[in-house]
């Protein structure tokens, strides 16, 4: 976290540097089938965060020493475009794109029935084209909405979210802005109906009460989501979901 | 009639809707597929645009950095073009390092704008020997339908001609538009049922024998030749795509603002 706290983010209303207040979430858009040669697809448009999942399976999964006899792999890829980023992002894997693939695949697999489809693989392909902060959260978000279009079985959709702290305030989902000057963050991946966590990180310095209100704005935050992922899903799919 | 998924039945059926000059999705055989160019897509980028041609879509990207002038040209800029086709645009595109075709794909952009001169390197230079721009684009596929070579330098130059160099952020003068004096333009054929094609999509790709790119500037200036892939041509046939490569060229040259 950065943690320049002298400079003022946050206005004596509590009106935030976008105009929100604390507790709101950026404008969302969310678009299901955006590639037509995918076997499933989504866009997330999250404030200025713009990422795309594409699914393809299940199909086999070689090299054979990845199989699983009892379930599928879900082979999860989080890229960040070259031109996602302010200065350009030289293109490769990186470590915290291992990570936040790794995370993020975890996340997908408790939801995903995986046991329907032994000794397969799933990939899912999440590419960042415009970073903002919370891209992870874009990611995984747009990745469940793919795998409905694909078709492929789960139990639940996990939405993710991440709220934080600026100059001492707790808010929900940091802007970029605001994640530069921010002095904690708790990303969570959420099942819309269960209300399960599947995906949990957290950076900073929250105090037990600060924790909490961060964990309230997010488990809040989810409502509004699910409902647009579905209409994304029932758009793209004919009426159906 | 799908077309079928084995190879060998593939290849069967298109020489058999060659028989009749007919294609798999109806278009005649130089008839490309309806284009669709935006640009200012990418908010993070300098220059930016999206172009889709039926189900292929692709992204180009112009970001900056300043660069000390190689020792030779000292009063030059430069100009990179990197090729992304990441495994999300296709099943048949695979993770890893840049693959033979993903490279081919963008040095073969690369050197059309490159070599018809469009981007002037001197204009490039902020101080002679130490200080110059460096252009870096980035073509990026989301969804792979065949024929991402044309796909790609028609965003590239939709994306380059509405680039701003970023003067003020890396604090050397102000923002400008970028100088892109012509537009080259790139078609592509390929060799489908024995015949050439143009605008091939993934099915007559893979079905299909080589390839030819030919990218002409402004006044049908030949600017970048490539043949690809297994299989021989004659001269008479390349006269013939030859001669529809200025046409179309000029067509998708009046798209591009």
């Amino acid at each position: 976290m950065g943690g320049y706290g002298d400079v003022q983010m946050i206005d004596e209303n509590g009106i935030r540097v976008d105009g929100r207040t604390a507790g709101d979430i950026r404008p969302v858009e969310i678009r299901a089938g955006v590639i037509p040669v995918a076997d499933g697809s989504a866009e997330v448009i999250w404030g200025t965060n713009h990422v795309i999942a594409a699914v393809y399976g299940p199909m086999e999964a070689h090299p054979r020493k990845i199989q699983k006899q009892d379930r599928a792999v879900l082979d999860v890829r989080y890229n960040m475009a070259p031109f996602s980023t302010t200065d350009r992002m030289r293109p490769g894997f990186n470590r915290r794109s291992r990570e936040i693939s790794k995370v993020t695949a975890e996340a997908l697999e408790t939801v995903v029935l995986t046991e329907l489809y032994p000794r397969s693989k799933i990939r899912v392909e999440i590419e960042v084209l415009t970073a903002e902060a919370g891209t992870r959260c874009a990611g995984i978000t747009a990745a469940s909405v793919a795998l409905a279009d694909a078709g492929i079985p789960m139990t639940d959709m996990v939405i993710s979210v991440a709220s934080g702290k600026i100059n001492g305030i707790v808010v929900c989902d940091l802007n970029k802005e605001e994640d530069n000057y921010g002095e904690a963050d708790l990303p969570m991946g959420i099942c819309a109906n269960s209300g399960d966590l599947v995906f949990l990180q957290m950076d900073g310095d929250l105090s037990p009460e600060e924790f909490q209100q961060a964990w309230d704005y997010n488990m809040e935050s989810i409502g509004p989501v699910h409902e647009l992922m579905i209409e994304a899903l029932e758009k793209a799919n004919g009426g159906e979901s | 009639m799908a077309a079928p998924p084995v190879p060998e039945l593939l290849r069967a059926h298109l020489t058999e809707l060659a028989k009749n000059d007919e294609r798999l999705d109806g278009r005649g055989r130089f008839e490309g597929r309806e284009v669709q160019i935006e640009t200012g897509v990418l908010p993070r980028a300098e220059g930016s645009a999206r172009v889709v041609m039926g189900d292929t879509i692709v992204l180009a990207g112009v970001k900056f950095q300043i660069m000390t002038p190689y020792p030779d040209r000292p009063t030059s800029g430069g100009f990179m073009t990197s090729a992304e086709v990441r495994p999300v645009s296709g099943v048949h595109w695979e993770a890893g390092p840049p693959s033979p075709a993903a490279i081919e794909l963008g040095r073969v952009v690369d050197r059309g704008i490159r070599e018809s001169g469009c981007l002037d390197m001197s204009d490039l230079c902020i101080l002679p020997g130490e200080k110059a721009w460096q252009v870096i684009l980035d073509v990026f596929a989301l969804s792979d339908d065949g024929n991402l070579f044309d796909a790609f330098a028609t965003a590239a130059m939709a994306a380059l001609r509405t680039a701003i160099i970023p003067g003020e952020r890396f604090d050397v003068g102000e923002d400008r538009p970028l100088p892109v004096t012509k537009k080259p333009m790139m078609c592509s054929y390929h060799r489908v049922g024995g015949r050439f094609v143009y605008d091939a999509v993934r099915r007559e790709e893979i079905g299909g024998a080589e390839r030819i790119h030919i990218t002409l500037g402004d006044d049908d200036h030949v600017h970048s030749l490539q043949k690809g892939l297994k299989g021989a041509f004659t001269a008479d046939e390349f006269a013939e795509i030859m001669d529809h490569a200025r046409q179309r060229c000029a067509e998708l040259r009046n798209m591009i603002e």
